[in-house]
């Protein structure tokens, strides 16, 4: 970068970087350095709305961990992945980035918005569709995958020492058919509300956000209710989740990342990933008893097999040999699910349906836990006679953000 | 190396504070500003007019009268073509949200069957934009010389474009006319390329857009298609030239008559850079999904005349851009030249390129990424005003 580009020194002089970073958030979407216009700045709703927002519903975007993942599961999530432009080499580009979405996200979940420029000629810098609806929950967490630290063998940006620990390639999988272009990724950013266009909206922008920078690679969106105080059903019509690690002091031993790690990521997690297409015609085709055994559980109460309630322990020697919920707990591994349901369409050349599971899990040790489980499953689930697992992707998802700091800001500085 | 990142930051934290910088040192433009309200102006007239032909079509609409409700939605169309020039000029915000719903409402009539509760839909947003554009301001902040300038520029530019249109389409439809297929499709590309860069002249003047450039998919009445395309698609589907010559004939006297019209066509700096903008919208939509020469598949040679186009009044814009705002033209520069480059990958020579069907989901998603960086930049151009 030459020094019009970076302003004179007069301008660095006498501020802290705190300062600095304070400022900057006063300037808003300025922070994108002419990658999306200058002079963004936010609109605090509050008192100016008229109406009644639908759901005020706020989640803190600030903490020691990011929201999202222990986070009471909203009804919508989107799963989306970026890949850095290949024009960008400099850290700097992808700091400014960072920056810029973590004020973007600080202001999307507290149901803001940015305001547009008084200069109609400009495009506008929100796109509107979520105005009124309030913030309904929304979680924005953001994560980074192992081609972000090294491609083609090669330390992309001199982060490389700074890698977390856990963060591998996926390794290959029994029983899987994977489409590389809607897999893995460089970024990967869940947007989670209980208004489906909310968790959109919030999407949409952090893409208009990002381009020229970072580029969408694939996005995913899914859906997933539960009566009250009911473990939510998948689409194969069984609760999913009921084994979940729910016990506040059982989550920080299975989720956050501890001192192990490098500094950035303690207090963090990963993000595991599949996408799991379900042969849905095939299954419901099947007898309710052999669904049961392939499952390993009672598809009404939830229970285990030789047991009446759902939450009841499972009984290894009662359970059908490879049905899915013994081979899960046979591994005696936890992972912390949060998982959403997705239907697209049907397929043109069958006309069978495009549904099935964005299984998301999220752990601290995924190469103890996540992969490990997803081995003993592929090689023997019964389940995979109705299951195809499309896409994958592990993510770091580091420790959270603090106010005034940044989305990995730590990892850079 | 963490000393070297602080150092980074600290840099980059100055750029962030630059906007709030020159936010503050900017002075607000003064200038005139008048709406449409005068009696003797076109605008004024013209919209007047369009609001008693909507009446008359919501009357027709409440009486279900299919006859009248087509009759009322094309002479509204045709009373829109007698004076959305000035509109565009004057008004382009205005402009486009008229445009939306009078569009459809135009095609509607078009059909034996139209959708009454589509063109009701319609009609009923439309008397609220014509409303609108009766109170509308018009601001009139005194172009300055260095504007006059940029617009007389790309003018300049734009009728280079349209001459060349004409020269390199007389060839063409004499090969057309002479039912020489293979020579007509050889010389099919290079009128295309002047035409794609001047598009949004020819779009200015009502008809001659779609009678020059309409797609199949663009008209409702196979049999009024007219212009480029319908003979793109006698010589690569059909494969035959029979009946051609009045298509060819037509052709030429449509693209004389834009070369006659732009001659005096003003433009507005807004304008010109709304103009920009299309160009690369219309690269963005239909050039870069194969739809525009289905048939040819020459696509490519079009999206880089699109941009071509673009690059045009950027350029003319370019003195006004470095008041204030040269980063943004610096980084314009660098993505146009960075789109270039992706482009060389599958040019042949200046008439032509790869054929569209030959390249890969990934090398289209790779073109495409390039086109949008930049559209996102050319957006910022209207900074200037």
């Amino acid at each position: 970068m030459d020094n019009d580009e970076l302003g004179t020194p007069q301008q660095k002089k006498g501020y802290s970087r705190r300062e600095m970073l304070k400022m900057t958030a006063l300037a808003g979407g300025g922070i994108a350095l002419g990658a999306s216009g200058l002079g963004t700045a936010l609109e605090l709703l509050g008192g100016k709305t008229a109406a009644e927002p639908a759901n005020q519903s706020k989640v803190p975007f600030f903490g020691a961990h990011q929201a999202g993942v222990t986070t009471v599961h909203q009804s919508y999530g989107y799963l989306a992945a970026f890949d850095i432009d290949p024009s960008i080499h400099d850290v700097a580009k992808i700091m400014a980035l960072f920056i810029s979405w973590t004020q973007l996200a600080a202001t999307l979940t507290q149901g803001k918005r940015e305001i547009n420029s008084s200069n109609k000629e400009l495009p506008p810098n929100d796109t509107n569709e979520a105005r009124d609806l309030g913030a309904a929950n929304l979680t924005i967490t953001f994560g980074l995958g192992h081609s972000f630290f090294i491609k083609g063998g090669k330390d992309r940006f001199g982060l490389a020492n700074q890698m977390p620990k856990q963060l591998t390639e996926m390794p290959k999988i029994a029983h899987e058919t994977l489409d590389p272009s809607i897999s893995n990724g460089d970024i990967c950013v869940q947007v989670c509300a209980d208004i489906q266009q909310v968790a959109f909206h919030a999407l949409r922008n952090l893409i208009k956000e990002a381009l020229g920078t970072a580029n969408i690679r694939w996005m995913e969106s899914g859906f997933l209710n539960g009566a009250k105080g009911k473990t939510p059903r998948n689409l194969f019509g069984f609760k999913d989740g009921t084994a979940n690690v729910t016990d506040a002091v059982d989550q920080e031993k299975v989720i956050w990342a501890g001192n192990d790690e490098p500094k950035w990521m303690r207090g963090g997690t990963y993000l595991g990933y599949r996408k799991i297409k379900m042969i849905i015609e095939t299954w419901d085709r099947d007898s309710y008893s052999d669904q049961e055994n392939v499952f390993g559980r009672k598809k009404d109460s939830g229970a285990a097999f030789g047991r009446t309630h759902e939450k009841e322990p499972v009984i290894m020697s009662k359970q059908p040999v490879n049905s899915h919920v013994r081979l899960a707990h046979g591994t005696g591994k936890q992972i912390f699910r949060r998982a959403y349901s997705y239907t697209n369409g049907i397929q043109p050349t069958t006309g069978n349906l495009d549904a099935g599971l964005l299984f998301i899990a999220f752990q601290n040790k995924p190469q103890d836990s996540f992969i490990p489980m997803l081995r003993v499953l592929g090689k023997s689930d019964a389940l995979n006679e109705y299951t195809d697992h499309v896409a994958t992707g592990l993510f770091a998802i580091p420790a959270g953000i603090k106010k005034n700091e940044y989305f990995a800001q730590h990892l850079f500085e | 190396m963490k000393h070297q990142k602080k150092i980074v930051f600290l840099l980059l934290m100055a750029i962030l504070l630059l906007p709030v910088i020159t936010a503050c040192s900017s002075t607000q433009k003064s200038g005139s500003t008048k709406t449409a309200q005068t009696t003797s102006d076109p605008v004024k007239q013209g919209t007047n007019k369009m609001k008693q032909l909507n009446n008359k079509l919501q009357v027709a609409l409440k009486k279900n009268d299919t006859a009248a409700i087509k009759k009322y939605g094309k002479q509204i169309n045709t009373q829109w073509l007698s004076y959305e020039n000035n509109v565009r000029d004057r008004f382009p915000l205005q402009y486009a949200k008229i445009e939306r719903y009078q569009q459809p409402i135009y095609a509607q009539s078009n059909l034996a069957d139209p959708d009454v509760a589509q063109i009701k839909e319609n009609s009923s947003a439309l008397t609220g934009q014509l409303n609108d554009l009766l109170t509308a301001k018009e601001t009139k902040s005194k172009p300055s010389k260095q504007m006059d300038q940029a617009v007389d520029d790309y003018l300049k530019y734009a009728d280079e474009q349209i001459d060349m249109l004409v020269k390199t389409t007389k060839p063409f439809v004499k090969a057309v006319k002479d039912g020489d297929i293979e020579k007509a499709k050889k010389l099919y590309a290079e009128p295309r390329i002047y035409y794609e860069r001047a598009e949004p002249i020819a779009e200015s003047f009502g008809d001659l857009d779609p009678a020059i450039d309409a797609r199949v998919n663009d008209v409702d009445d196979l049999s009024k298609w007219t212009g480029f395309h319908e003979i793109e698609r006698a010589l690569w589907e059909k494969n035959s030239l029979k009946g051609q010559g009045k298509y060819a004939d037509k052709l030429m006297a449509d693209v004389l008559d834009l070369q006659k019209k732009s001659k005096t066509f003003k433009l507005t700096p807004k304008a010109m850079v709304a103009g920009a903008m299309e160009l690369l919208e219309e690269a963005a939509t239909s050039k870069i999904t194969g739809e525009e020469e289905r048939y040819s598949h020459t696509d490519l040679v079009d999206l880089q005349a699109n941009v071509d186009g673009s690059e045009a009044v950027y350029q003319a814009a370019i003195p006004a851009l470095n008041q204030g705002h040269k980063d943004l033209a610096n980084q314009i520069d660098k993505q146009f030249q960075a789109f270039d480059k992706q482009m060389l990958k599958y040019k042949k020579s200046d008439t032509e390129y790869e054929d569209y069907t030959k390249l890969s989901k990934e090398q289209i998603r790779e073109i495409s990424n390039e086109l949008s960086k930049l559209s996102k930049l050319m957006a910022q151009t209207a900074k200037i005003f």
